[in-house]
């Protein structure tokens, strides 16, 4: 058996190797559901009509969608100029300490407080991706390692903040902020915690940055330099200036991610682990799902919104531990990845 | 005095896993392949080796126990070198994907284990001790034998390897496998040993920390001893100084990461790579150099 | 427990299918959730895993003992809630016709007010809190009294003088747990302090084992911990010192080390507000004054090593020993301990742990002479009693 190179993989079979590995991993998924004792019928039809056939289960998808989409969405930018930022839920951290700064302690007029604080997050996640990239440019620092190591590095400074300088007025010991003002609390979709704000902007810059990729230079750029760093440097393609742009980016996008969260659902900073239900490292998954495309996460945050909120729903209905939604999110990456390979070989038996 | 001795023993409790999976990390790395699922691969040596352990509440054996971790640890780590060597996936990506899978696994199949107690728990030096004498045997390995130099020149250069008749692949997956097996050793320390008991979850983050060692200590399996204790310590203090030091204690539970970031940066600064294995992160494939 | 019949499914199906997003309020309405099922259905929201053997555990036991015994009732359960996702999991709650709630963690607290007003004909009943609704009870089954008898306990067993208490988070209920544990412990042994260290975390086994173990390195050798695991036990077990249940009997964690304890019988509250709701005593609009503060007389709480073990047989001729003076005479701790344990348990108690006159470890008088603090002020409780020796955040400074 070995892998024969395919002179020309054709349009669509990206698309259908995707596919196929998604549907394998759903098979291996209902194996693993068996082996836990819960039929995989049982399982799979009670996540498919607790999430897609209830307005609430709905509501609950398109609640993790969005910051999956936002922070997908940019990680796509990021994986093609072959920046590997697996440091997202860090930067939705610091878009949420950033963002919960300005609303807590900056006195903007009430009208321009949503804007406000979401530059601010914009910037506060930003930043921490810069930080990653000035590393990696400068000190030839490897940005998968800085971008894992600043995640933990927020999470301390968001404890620190809550429990020190930031702490709320009568938290009772606990520890968390005052709530936002009222200004700075996000509309949601009625009865529901779905921010408006955050599903639009998510949709608006998924279809910005599709065009920035295939229409602009700097996505000319973007893509010569992760596809081939070589040609980048011939062309006189700054790599800084690139891994700059992408670090903005997808920082940025993560940081309003995490205004999203605090404004739209928490209404104050609190623990690290419930600003971010894990979103930095679903959303990995998301824009790996999408091929690079950003425009596409708006399905894979979907679909993800899915399996996240499905998870919900069994831990509910049926008792399962949530940690189910790992599972999933595991085999679904790893038959991804997995497949890669035959988007450019088929299989040949024989030598 | 005391004080300081206590806090040396608290550092080495807490730091033997830390050292076992760094060990193994060292292990892969050196030849050539990056896995991050550490942290998933000790999550599931922590549930096999509780599993054995609690034999069904009868008390099992606890060398089966080490074994089954050991076990399951190297049998995960296959599938990442499968993935990886074979398949040519990104290796970030798969590791992280079995951080995922191996905690997503543990957590699932080892509820009906959550909240029993191990009376059966063995003692700790024996982790510790063989620790510590792992990394000095695997420093003397590494730096002296003939295997130490196979695996070397495989994560320096593998076509060199190639060409003088190593088989890339199969040292590769036999280092992944070792990592593997050393991660599921941690984790059964984990469950046996400092807890003694399984929760989901219970690796808390210190797989994470593992792979971080591993760069802060350059890949010497003798300077890892030194910054695993170093890491033990710093979680140790968090709570002994608490109350009595001015330096709040989200410092010291930040410290680690920060500091393998610095470590980075100076060896980046000085125009070293640090001591990273030349070919680290990149698949092999023969003739397409 | 998978109750709902095939039919009832689809019909929730086919309500749900019909409603747009915009509509989700409307098809949770309640009501109709009440009227569907033969059975009462009360549902419990758990901040930890059913297994933490510690307060989730205890909630969960507690359940389990109310179903048995109400055969007119059904339950359901979510573990591992985190505090700040309690809305969502209160939502399918009661799209999954949840009568009535339960949420088990103080941090519950805004988020049950929040759905006890969204969904006004469900009856929620939260624990450890102090806000109420017209269809919101409040309940605790507080162990202050059982904090003070333990410390009478590590009073008379320390030999440095300093006994070790690991917190969780210093909110009002740990900080009263804190300073009457203080408070018995100086009764027993005016000399000794207590030692705290903070987690900042309900459950967290690895942060217990090195807070624990910071506090035996800085001389405590009785430790008191109040994690959601047996962690604190199992570390006190293995250095050999005395220590305590906590929410459980942890005294198969360590037959020889546990001597006391407090232990909860959740099932006393759940059963008695369930059998009201029942029989139509509490609806959801009488609950605004109704609180739950159950302690040792109602037998929600228990003092003991193991479920009707006071003290550990092992240690009782120690106990026995030592001395305390009370009152100007000198009585047996163990005795002292026996008497408390009596009155506290009868219908009228005469003592309480914060009877005055009680000043703060600053100096300041907080419970006058002659006066006992009021369970509102213990719901509030920012000050520590004297002999608590470490940090504690939210301290009053007047």
């Amino acid at each position: 058996m070995r892998f024969v190179q395919l002179s020309s993989p054709g349009r669509w079979r990206p698309l259908w190797v995707s596919l196929s590995a998604l549907v394998v991993a759903l098979v291996i998924a209902g194996a693993v559901f068996a082996l836990y004792g819960v039929s995989p019928l049982e399982a799979y039809g009670s996540m498919f009509s607790g999430t897609l056939l209830s307005a609430q289960g709905r509501a609950e998808v398109l609640r993790r969608a969005a910051p999956l989409l936002l922070t997908g969405a940019g990680l796509t930018l990021a994986f093609r100029a072959q920046f590997f930022n697996i440091g997202a839920e860090g930067q939705i951290l610091l878009g949420a300490v950033f963002a919960g700064g300005v609303a807590l302690f900056v006195p903007v007029p009430a009208p321009l407080m949503v804007p406000a604080i979401f530059v601010a997050g914009f910037v506060g996640g930003a930043l921490w991706a810069l930080l990653a990239a000035w590393l990696r440019s400068r000190l030839r620092v490897n940005e998968i390692l800085s971008t894992l190591m600043l995640n933990y590095v927020a999470t301390s400074l968001v404890v620190y903040l809550i429990s020190g300088p930031w702490k709320g007025q009568n938290v009772r010991g606990f520890i968390y902020t005052d709530d936002f003002p009222a200004s700075a609390q996000l509309a949601t979709l009625p009865g529901t915690q779905v921010g408006i704000a955050t599903l639009v902007l998510g949709v608006l810059l998924a279809a910005g940055l599709q065009l920035l990729l295939s229409r602009s230079t700097r996505g000319f750029e973007l893509r010569v330099v992760g596809e081939n760093p070589g040609a980048a440097r011939y062309a006189g393609i700054s790599a800084w200036r690139v891994t700059l742009l992408v670090a903005l980016l997808t920082g940025g996008m993560a940081g309003l991610a995490g205004v999203g969260e605090v404004a739209g659902i928490q209404h104050k900073l609190l623990e690290p682990s419930q600003i971010s239900l894990g979103y930095g490292f679903t959303a990995i998954i998301v824009a790996w799902l999408a091929r690079g495309n950003p425009l596409l996460c708006i399905v894979t945050a979907l679909l993800m919104g899915v399996i996240l909120a499905g998870g919900d729903v069994l831990k509910i209905d049926l008792n399962m531990p949530y940690r189910i939604t790992d599972v999933f999110s595991g085999i679904i990456l790893f038959t991804l990845i997995a497949s890669e390979v035959f988007v450019r070989y088929r299989l040949k038996v024989g030598r | 005095m005391n004080d300081i001795l206590d806090a040396l023993l608290r550092a080495l409790a807490f730091g033997t896993p830390l050292l076992l999976a760094s060990l193994g990390a060292i292990v892969n790395e050196r030849a050539g392949v990056v896995n991050l699922g550490v942290e998933g691969m000790m999550a599931l040596g922590a549930l096999a080796g509780f599993a054995v352990a609690y034999g069904g509440g009868m008390g099992g054996n606890l060398w089966l126990a080490v074994l089954a971790a050991m076990l399951v640890g190297a049998v995960a780590a296959l599938l990442h070198a499968f993935v990886t060597i074979t398949l040519r996936a990104n290796q970030f990506v798969s590791g992280l994907s079995l951080t995922l899978l191996g905690l997503g696994l543990s957590g699932l199949l080892g509820k009906k284990f959550e909240g029993f107690p191990l009376f059966n728990q063995p003692p700790q030096w024996p982790f510790t001790v063989g620790a510590i004498v792992l990394a000095v045997v695997l420093g003397g390995v590494l730096q002296f034998t003939r295997v130490g130099l196979t695996l070397r020149s495989v994560g320096e250069n593998p076509a060199a390897a190639d060409v003088l008749g190593l088989n890339v692949g199969l040292v590769r997956y036999a280092a992944v496998a070792v990592g593997g097996a050393l991660a599921g050793l941690a984790g059964a320390y984990l469950s046996l040993v400092y807890r003694p008991s399984w929760t989901d979850g219970m690796t808390a983050g210190l797989g994470w920390i593992a792979v971080a060692l591993v760069i802060f200590v350059g890949w010497s399996p003798l300077r890892a001893v030194f910054g695993s204790v170093f890491f033990g310590l710093l979680y140790y203090l968090q709570f002994r100084l608490q109350g009595q030091s001015p330096v709040p204690t989200e410092v010291f539970s930040a410290m680690p990461y920060v500091l393998v970031i610095v470590v980075l940066g100076i060896a980046g600064l000085r125009g070293q790579q640090g001591a990273a294995p030349e070919a680290l992160g990149q698949p092999y494939t023969r003739g397409e150099r | 427990m998978k109750a709902s019949t095939p039919s009832k499914k689809s019909l929730t199906l086919a309500l749900a299918l019909g409603a747009g997003v915009a509509a989700v309020a409307s098809t949770l309405n309640p009501a109709q959730a009440q009227t569907g099922s033969a059975k009462l259905k009360a549902c419990f929201v758990y901040v930890g895993p059913r297994g933490d053997i510690g307060w989730t555990y205890a909630h969960d036991q507690a359940r389990q003992a109310a179903e048995k015994a109400l055969p007119w009732l059904e339950t359901k359960y979510v573990e591992s809630v985190q505090e700040g996702q309690a809305l969502p999991a209160i939502d399918r709650l009661v799209a999954d016709k949840c009568q009535v709630i339960f949420t088990t963690s103080f941090g519950y607290m805004d988020d049950t007010l929040a759905a006890a007003k969204k969904y006004p004909n469900v009856i929620f009943a939260h624990a450890a809190g102090y806000k109420r609704a017209p269809n919101m009870a409040t309940y605790m089954a507080d162990f202050y009294q059982i904090y003070y008898l333990n410390g009478l306990v590590a009073g008379a067993l320390t030999k440095s003088g300093k006994v070790g208490f690991v917190g969780t988070f210093p909110i009002p209920e740990l900080k009263r747990h804190l300073s009457a544990f203080a408070l018995g412990v100086k009764a027993a042994n005016p000399k000794a302090v207590v030692d705290v260290k903070w987690l900042n975390s309900w459950f967290d086994p690895a942060k217990t084992r090195e807070a624990s173990e910071a506090l035996l390195s800085q001389g405590d050798d009785v430790l008191s911990s109040a994690e959601d695991s047996a962690t604190g036990v199992q570390t006190a077990a293995a250095r050999k010192v005395p220590t305590f249940s906590h929410y459980n009997s942890m005294y198969k964690f360590s037959p020889d080390y546990v001597v006391a304890g407090h232990i909860a019988h959740w099932d006393k509250i759940y059963i008695d507000f369930l059998t009201k709701v029942h029989s139509g005593t509490y609806t959801a609009k009488n609950l605004a004054n109704v609180d739950y503060w159950s302690l040792m007389n109602t037998g929600a709480v228990e003092s003991g090593a193991d479920a009707g073990v006071a003290v550990n047989p092992k240690w009782v001729p120690q106990l026995k020993a030592a001395k305390m003076t009370v009152a100007g005479k000198t009585v047996s701790v163990y005795d002292r301990l026996m008497a408390l344990t009596a009155d506290m348990k009868s219908p009228k108690p005469t003592f309480d742990p914060f009877m005055g006159p009680i000043k703060d470890r600053n100096g300041i008088v907080r419970v006058p002479a002659g006066k006992v603090a009021s369970v509102a002020e213990l719901n509030s409780m920012g000050w520590i009693a004297p002999g608590v020796v470490g940090a504690v955040a939210d301290e009053p400074k007047k």
